[in-house]
């Protein structure tokens, strides 16, 4: 048998020599099956010879082929991923990853390569991310894992796999270090509406287990969202971040009242620059009995800064001075920097 | 009814019924007054000529000046989406066209640019069926077809795999079940109580109920999640619809308990302290803890919840009510009209259901706890905006040519088309959960049995004041009856009434063989 000369070589596994000794296994449909789809014949017959692999349960060198050809015309097929995973397990095991005889060689760098230029074709895929996943952990070495993960951010920065990916590295090789502090910093400051750097940005500081949160980082964090939202007032995204910030430390939301009446006087609505500023005064009135500015500040929301959401302002209104919108509980340990 | 007649009913339908209107494209950016035009249609079907809110006539109030990546795509998705949300009045619902749509796939097979989706096989017949329930097709002639179809993708060790000999996956017994219950549904209704007992053992009885079990057991986690598979990954969506899986197959407390003597523990055990974990510190839900929170995941907690006791209590016990419901409330947006999934995220149609679908079970578990603390029964109205995402819907969202999507300037596709319809069939509907009926022994004895006390009216409610007395009705959400889209079950995504119906048939199936 000889070797495959590329991972890309195209095969006709009907007439080649080193797949004689399989019969391929067709798929049944069943009878009068709907929505059938009408495979090209190169994923019908690939698909074939797979079935009889696995019915075989061979865990062999071609398997490797066979699995990136079908990957290729179609990267969400589960089962062929898994399969893969298992062969290259057992190829592993057994110190099969080069094979003398055909001169095939393999290895878990080549495979990571592989996988790597797949994840850029097939950008909004569970299985790539999932199958790096376990390679890593197998190999239990992360070295220029969060390279590729932030190659990824190249193309889209809120990919939500490869984030849930780059959260597992971190928690796996325990990364909650100043790198991955400051990759949130810097992804932040090409978008600073970035989501999911925030969500990252609050899992590095607040998601280490058995951590409590020093008065410093809360302050830091506190600072953080402050100077994004100078940046640009009417992001949602820091304003979250500020107030679970708040309440992760128990700091009274009334803390804020100055920093968002820079925004959005409500007396003044002219001035007003952020609605999410009005929204945390509308709570903040209602924490200090200041009904009339508490009801004013849903009022401006909902029939000016933002309309569409009328009737959860207007839901809003219903639970003032019920104290159903409780930030904080216990008493403030810190309190943030005005 | 031959394949031939059905499509040529759906085409004359169209021509008779739905005259196409000249198209309004152009009409785009004038932000002035709304448009009203000779427009034949609106002659011909008399809809109801509503003044189009000055929010989806132009941008929002405050729009930042720092450009970035985010601001770019949102200011540009919002500006093309002008062009078409303020289209007035109102366009109808064009049902024959998505019917077409979505009997091709069923009827014609799919082109080879459909491989990708080859693991995913009991989906694609999923979303087309039960996006024709909605359409008001009777999708029971399908019924054998869907058996058919189905028997070769459950594995000789369990469950049921994406397609022939491929391994099991939660999300492909998921798709496979709700497929079986609607078309049973369907094929069962008018028949004597024999004929649908038989029918329902024609679709049921070849599932391997037992396998299944075990094989769910393996994808449970000892930390409350599920994998969907065993070699795959773990998130919430895995943990719904399992859970679905097993409330639709009618298993009973017992066979969910386990068998301790082997090892095996209650399914549900820790599940609901896990979901609890996916709350994100921004209110929302996401795929597992210290994700980022995400429509698609949220709605698979909530209903996840809701499978599993009254709305008013799991939720208020499981979640920080109040931040997920300011969270899910962030995410309609103006001028859209539609829902994104994520925080500065764009909007996309499928969020109608993800998001909108949450707003029934936010409501109803909100309903619950004020009516509790003022010992009245209290409705809060609705705490989201209906009729934007009508307009959304069906300015936005229909392709030319059949289907829906997600947004203009994209394709129609059979996903979209599902979930933009039962989102629309949310916005239409009041969905509310009837805590006092007495439920048939049926469904009394499910380890589920909340989630068979999910009830439909087409009558919206206003807030009630505070007294608890009634606010009258939110007027206008369908123009015209033709535009209404079938109830669904708030927790299944099946048409509404399915759920109870094979919970019939497992009563029956358990006497059967009692018996026998």
């Amino acid at each position: 048998m000889a070797s495959y000369d590329s991972e890309e070589e195209e095969l006709d596994y009907s007439t080649d020599p080193r797949w004689a000794d399989v019969t391929p296994l067709p798929q049944d449909d069943g009878e009068n099956p709907l929505a059938q789809i009408a495979y090209a014949p190169e994923y019908t017959l690939a698909m074939s010879y797979l079935r009889a692999i696995m019915a075989a349960n061979e865990h062999s060198s071609r398997v490797i082929h066979l699995t990136s050809d079908i990957i290729r015309m179609n990267a969400a097929h589960y089962t062929v991923w898994g399969y893969r995973f298992k062969t290259l397990m057992f190829l592993d095991r057994s110190n099969s990853f080069e094979d003398k005889s055909t001169g095939w060689s393999w290895s878990w760098r080549e495979e990571l390569e592989w996988v790597g230029s797949i994840a850029k074709r097939y950008e909004k895929n569970y299985q790539i991310w999932h199958h790096r996943q376990l390679i890593i952990d197998h190999l239990d070495d992360a070295t220029g894992e969060r390279a590729v993960t932030e190659g990824m951010f190249e193309l889209d920065s809120k990919n939500y796999h490869v984030w849930t990916y780059r959260q597992w590295l971190v928690q796996r090789f325990n990364l909650f270090d100043e790198e991955e502090l400051a990759t949130t910093a810097r992804l932040l400051e090409e978008d600073v509406r970035n989501n999911s750097a925030w969500n990252h940005r609050y899992f590095i500081v607040f998601g280490k287990p058995g951590t409590d949160s020093a008065t410093e980082v809360l302050e830091r964090e506190i600072e953080f969202a402050k100077e994004a939202i100078l940046k640009a007032p009417q992001n949602p995204s820091p304003w979250s971040y500020l107030k679970a910030v708040l309440r992760k430390g128990k700091i009274e939301l009334t803390t804020l009242k100055p920093f968002c009446e820079g925004f959005s006087p409500v007396l003044s609505p002219d001035e007003i620059k952020s609605s999410h500023a009005l929204d945390i005064l509308s709570e903040i009135y209602d924490q200090t009995g200041d009904a009339a500015k508490a009801e004013k500040a849903l009022e401006l929301l909902a029939s000016k800064f933002d309309p569409v959401r009328k009737n959860y302002w207007r839901y809003r209104r219903r639970l003032l001075g019920s104290q159903a919108l409780p930030t904080t509980s216990g008493t403030p340990i810190v309190q943030a920097a005005a | 009814m031959s394949s031939n007649r059905r499509f040529a009913n759906s085409k004359t339908k169209r021509k008779v019924i739905f005259p196409k209107s000249p198209t309004k494209m152009a009409q785009s950016e004038s932000f002035g007054e709304p448009l009203e035009h000779g427009d034949p249609a609106s002659a011909y079907n008399m809809p109801s000529i509503e003044q189009v809110p000055a929010m989806h006539r132009g941008l929002p109030f405050i729009v930042d000046e720092l450009e970035t990546e985010t601001s770019r795509k949102q200011l540009s998705t919002a500006r093309n989406i002008l062009k078409f949300v303020n289209d007035s009045p109102l366009p109808l619902l064009d049902k024959a066209t998505h019917i077409e749509f979505l009997l091709e796939p069923l009827e014609e097979g799919l082109s080879s640019g459909y491989t990708g989706l080859d693991a995913s096989r009991p989906w694609l017949l999923y979303w087309c069926i039960n996006a024709l329930a909605l359409l008001g097709e009777d999708v029971g002639d399908y019924n054998d077809r869907v058996i058919s179809s189905l028997k070769p993708l459950q594995h000789k060790e369990g469950g049921f795999g994406g397609g022939n000999g491929q391994s099991p996956h939660i999300a492909s017994a998921y798709a496979a079940v709700l497929t079986l219950v609607i078309t049973s549904y369907y094929a069962s209704k008018n028949l004597s109580r024999d004929e649908q007992l038989n029918v329902y053992a024609r679709s049921f009885s070849w599932i391997d109920r037992k396998k299944l079990l075990e094989w769910i057991r393996k994808i449970k986690l000892p930390n409350g999640g599920f994998k969907v598979n065993e070699e795959g990954e773990e998130d919430v969506r895995a943990g719904y619809c399992a859970l679905v899986v097993l409330a639709l197959l009618g298993y009973d407390e017992e066979e969910l308990k386990g068998d301790s003597s082997v090892g095996q523990l209650p399914i549900l055990d820790g599940v609901l302290e896990y979901f609890k974990t996916c709350q994100t510190w921004e209110g929302g839900i996401g795929a597992k803890q210290n994700s980022e929170a995400h429509g698609g995941y949220a709605f698979c907690v909530l209903s996840a919840l809701c499978l599993l006791g009254e709305p008013g209590e799991l939720l208020s016990r499981y979640l920080d009510l109040d931040q997920f419901i300011m969270w899910l409330s962030a995410r309609q947006y103006a001028p859209e009209g539609g829902f994104s999934g994520r925080t500065n995220k764009l909007v996309d149609g499928c969020y109608s259901t993800w998001v909108g679908g949450c707003w029934s079970l936010v409501e109803a578990a909100a309903n619950g706890i004020q009516s509790k603390k003022a010992s009245l029964k209290l409705n809060v109205g609705s705490i989201w905006n209906r009729r934007a995402l009508i307009r959304y819907v069906l300015t936005c969202c229909q392709g030319h040519n059949g289907g829906l999507r997600d947004k203009p300037g994209l394709r129609p596709d059979y996903y979209h088309s599902n979930y933009v319809l039962i989102g629309l069939s949310a916005a239409q509907h009041y969905y509310y959960y009837d805590s006092i009926i007495g439920l048939p022994s049926s469904t009394a004895r499910s380890p589920f049995k909340h989630s068979f006390r999910w009830k439909v009216s087409r009558n919206v409610p206003k807030p009630s004041s505070i007294e608890g007395i009634g606010g009258g009705w939110e007027e206008g959400l369908v123009s015209n009856e033709d535009s209404r889209v079938g109830p669904q079950h708030p927790l299944f995504n099946i048409p509404l009434g399915a759920e109870t119906d094979i919970q019939d048939w497992w009563e029956a199936a358990r006497d059967i063989i009692e018996v026998s």
